[in-house]
């Protein structure tokens, strides 16, 4: 367990050097970035001043030398644009998005896994087939649509729910969260449910291939000879069975929200850090970007290693080596 | 007995943090707030660091210039309550006695030197461009220094908003930017970076405190839910409504929708040099004056403002607008040269180019409005006399460091300039002045345009500290452009905005929304 965990680390470490040089090479063919700062009628000597002060003025790979110096140290970098840590710039705005994220994956989780079981379990009745059905939409409608309709039908039709923002936050250990007010789940349903549809719908899926297919195995049928109950069979021989490929994508699901719920907060004015992602590449701000990157990267391994220990926990065959 | 008098003491704080509640109430009722819908986050508080709308918008709430821009580009006192020139080069501010930043430090002439030191070394140093030197003459009044006769200083310095020297260098620069101090009418209350900035009336305001108590302003960058946010209420003003919203929100008389043309002229630069980038021909035909003639008269920009732009845009007349030194009263390109494909085939067959060339022009696909849709248009339009039109489209990431000066890569570039100074020159100088002749000048020429006549008169408008005869000068040249068609000038965008009815708001000139000039009627 030790070893495999310092080999994560060591893979780890390895994923985010890459990421960063990648996105390095990649900056460098997005445009200036001086001219994304300064007045376009500068003259070369005030464009020359703004490229010193913004440490543009040396070559692609010493500013990679002096970014990764400056990374082993703790330093992660300034932002061109906004002229702060650009680790500070996305930790601000790292908590609502978790918020949001989270509340849309319990969503999804809660409602997809039992409709999954249902419909795995009984393919053939209509309310499975219904499920089935909606599910599809869940899959092919686009977030901006569904976004934008939640919006029509519950703020401005309805005028249930705020359109945008996310209302009322209170400060707990230095976050800012609004899960714990009225107001802040008022702001935070039509977001959620908008990021959560398509995942539910692939949980759902997936969810049901595997009980249908482990609906068929031998042990299920010995079970219901021995005469256990119908939902101790199939929550703990049938579910449990089918939960591996599950997990692989509620962890793969979970870190692309994290990271790319950009279209989603736009559309809600949802202060989170994918749109900070988007107006930064609007901008060639390449230390935000960098870090951004990087800092997803490491979600994305740290998700996929706890994956990996919660599949030993499901399936005792499973070893981390 | 223990217990009944904790409950005795907690029916006490009760009533007091009803009392406390209700009186908050009452002041909320009478209080007037106003709630404004952005289309993106300020980027900086400190107007040193960037350049943006929604930036420039916070900064003129919180802190002041010396020269005040008013909503139609009229000129008058701000924190200098009057100016003079003592020779053709030497300008004396003095400055209002007893404004008091939000910390409570007195405005200083010191201040103002600080600024415009601090200026000079920033991102920002070509707000100062035609500044020489400064000093303090006595703690009221400032001396400054052109480098030559300027007689739009004062517009200049209507983008210069003054710093409090104490507070920014105790303070340091990244906190001078994330917890502004000025002496404008708002004073900073909370920023909540993407979610919301709110500003509080500064009491002490040197005009007089401000109508509204407390202005909110909340970014949300999609329009459709910008939209959305004003029509329940959740905001009671918004900047930018989308072209498609308009009917929606004018059909509801809860609502208003309010428009000007911007300031924003969509331009398209011609290459001159003998030899053009795309251009496959020994010689470029664009230098031909008759080719550029008929390539104005081949765009129907009539056409792009009612299929392209839903009748939302103005055509230009000029390369500067009418309220701008540089404008001559009565040209406009509209009357100069028609739109007439007839006349247009017929002078480029004049100057030997009937059967066409091929050219490739560059533009953006994000940075003006249908940037995209009219680029397409102008292909068409340009294809019937046969010039046939490449389209390089790029993000504006890309497209501003593809396109720069010596622009060796571009033959036609469509782009947009806009002069919030109101003052022609200062695009004359940068984008029609002949290139590399005159540091400060002709560095966004892109077209290598030239011209001695021109480059004399922008000289001369340069020498004179007097307004009228600046614009006399700069008048003659428009004169001369007009005839020489540097660039094509297309529309001005429109800007648009949506707000309450009892909201009493007339957008300005400069788009720069300003909460001191709002109120709102019970």
């Amino acid at each position: 367990m030790l070893g495999y965990t310092i080999k994560r680390l060591l893979q780890m470490v390895l994923v985010l050097f890459v990421v960063s040089i990648i996105v390095f090479l990649m900056m460098s063919f997005t445009g200036d970035p001086v001219f994304m700062v300064i007045p376009i009628d500068s003259t070369q000597a005030e464009i020359e001043q703004a490229r010193r002060l913004l440490g543009l003025d040396q070559s692609l790979f010493s500013q990679y030398w002096i970014f990764l110096s400056n990374l082993l140290q703790g330093d992660f970098g300034r932002s061109y644009v906004f002229r702060q840590p650009a680790m500070d710039l996305i930790l601000e705005r790292l908590p609502a998005t978790m918020e949001m994220v989270l509340v849309a994956m319990a969503f999804a989780t809660l409602i997809a896994i039992p409709l999954g079981v249902y419909a795995g379990a009984n393919p053939n009745r209509t309310a499975s087939r219904g499920i089935m059905a909606a599910s599809l939409f869940g899959i092919s409608l686009p977030g901006f649509w569904v976004g934008m309709m939640l919006i029509y039908f519950f703020s401005v039709r309805h005028p249930f729910l705020p359109s945008s923002g996310r209302g009322e936050t209170i400060e707990i250990l230095g976050l800012r969260l609004s899960i714990f007010t009225a107001d802040g789940w008022s702001h935070i349903l039509l977001p959620a449910v908008t990021l959560a549809l398509a995942t539910l719908a692939i949980i759902l899926r997936i969810t049901r291939a595997g009980m249908m297919e482990v609906m068929r195995q031998d042990y299920i049928r010995f079970a219901r000879a021995k005469g256990a109950s119908r939902t101790h069979i199939l929550f703990a021989h049938g579910l449990k069975n089918a939960l591996i490929p599950v997990v692989t994508i509620f962890g793969l699901q979970l870190g692309d929200l994290i990271a790319f719920a950009t279209i989603t907060e736009t559309i809600f004015a949802w202060p989170g850090t994918g749109k900070l992602l988007i107006d930064s590449i609007y901008r060639g701000d390449r230390p935000v970007i960098v870090v951004y990157l990087m800092l997803t990267a490491f979600i994305f391994v740290v998700i996929n290693f706890l994956v990996d220990i919660v599949y030993t926990v499901i399936d005792p065959r499973i070893t981390v080596k | 007995m223990m217990n009944l008098r904790l409950i005795a003491t907690k029916g006490i704080l009760f009533a007091g943090a009803l009392l406390l509640a209700s009186t908050a109430l009452s002041n909320q009722l009478y209080a007037k707030s106003l709630t404004v819908g952005l289309t993106s986050d300020a980027v900086n508080l400190d107007p040193q660091a960037g350049e943006e709308l929604s930036s420039n918008i916070l900064f003129y709430h919180i802190y002041d210039p010396l020269v005040r821009r008013n909503a139609d580009l009229t000129f008058g006192p701000g924190l200098a309550e009057s100016w003079k020139l003592t020779d053709d080069t030497t300008w004396l501010f003095s400055l209002r006695k007893g404004v008091k930043f939000h910390n409570g430090e007195e405005l200083k002439a010191s201040d103002v030197v600080f600024t415009l030191d601090r200026l000079k070394k920033s991102l920002m140093a070509n707000l100062g461009a035609n500044i020489a030197s400064f000093k303090a003459i006595d703690d009221h009044t400032v001396e400054i220094k052109t480098p030559r006769p300027y007689a739009v200083l004062p517009n200049d310095l209507a983008a210069v908003l003054i710093l409090n020297a104490k507070y920014v260098k105790e303070a340091g620069d990244e906190q001078a930017d994330l917890k502004p101090i000025g002496t404008g009418p708002y004073k900073l209350v909370e920023w909540v970076k993407e979610d919301h900035i709110t500003l509080e009336a500064n009491k002490d305001y040197y005009a007089g405190p401000a109508k509204l108590d407390t202005v909110v302003f909340r970014p949300i960058t999609n329009g459709a839910t910008r939209t959305a946010a004003l029509l329940t209420g959740e905001v009671d003003v918004i900047q930018d409504l989308n072209v498609r919203d308009v009917e929606r929100v004018k059909s509801d008389d809860r609502y208003k929708v309010l428009m000007r043309p911007s300031l924003l002229n969509v331009v398209l630069s011609i290459d001159q040099r003998d030899k053009s980038p795309t251009i496959d021909l020994d010689k470029n035909p664009m230098t031909d004056r008759r080719v550029r003639e008929a390539m104005v008269r081949a765009i129907d920009v009539s056409a792009i403002n009612k299929v392209i732009m839903n009748g939302l845009s103005t055509p230009s007349e000029q390369y500067v607008p009418a309220s701008h030194t540089g404008y001559l009263d009565g040209a406009s390109f509209r009357d100069m040269y028609p739109f007439d494909p007839g006349k247009a085939a017929a002078l480029m067959a004049e100057a030997g180019y009937a059967d066409g060339f091929t050219v490739t022009l560059d533009a953006t696909n994000n940075r003006y409005v249908n940037d995209q849709q009219i680029v397409q248009a102008l292909a068409s339009m340009l294809g019937k006399i046969k010039i046939n039109l490449k389209l390089n489209l790029m993000p504006k990431s890309n497209f501003f460091s593809y396109i720069r000066v010596p622009s060796d890569k571009s033959s036609l570039i469509m782009s947009g300039w806009d002069v919030p100074s109101g003052d022609g020159g200062s695009m004359y100088s940068v984008m029609f002045y002949s290139r590399g002749k005159k540091e400060g000048y002709g560095q966004v020429n892109r077209g290598s345009y030239s011209n001695a006549q021109v480059d004399a008169l922008i000289d001369k408008a340069d020498a004179t500290s007097k307004l009228v005869e600046r614009d006399e000068f700069l008048q003659q040249a428009t004169k001369i452009l007009m005839t020489d068609i540097p660039m094509i000038p297309l529309h001005y965008e429109q800007d648009l905005y949506a707000a309450k009815t009892n909201v009493e708001i007339t957008p300005r000139a400069d788009k720069f929304l300003w909460a001191y000039e709002i109120d709102v009627k019970e």
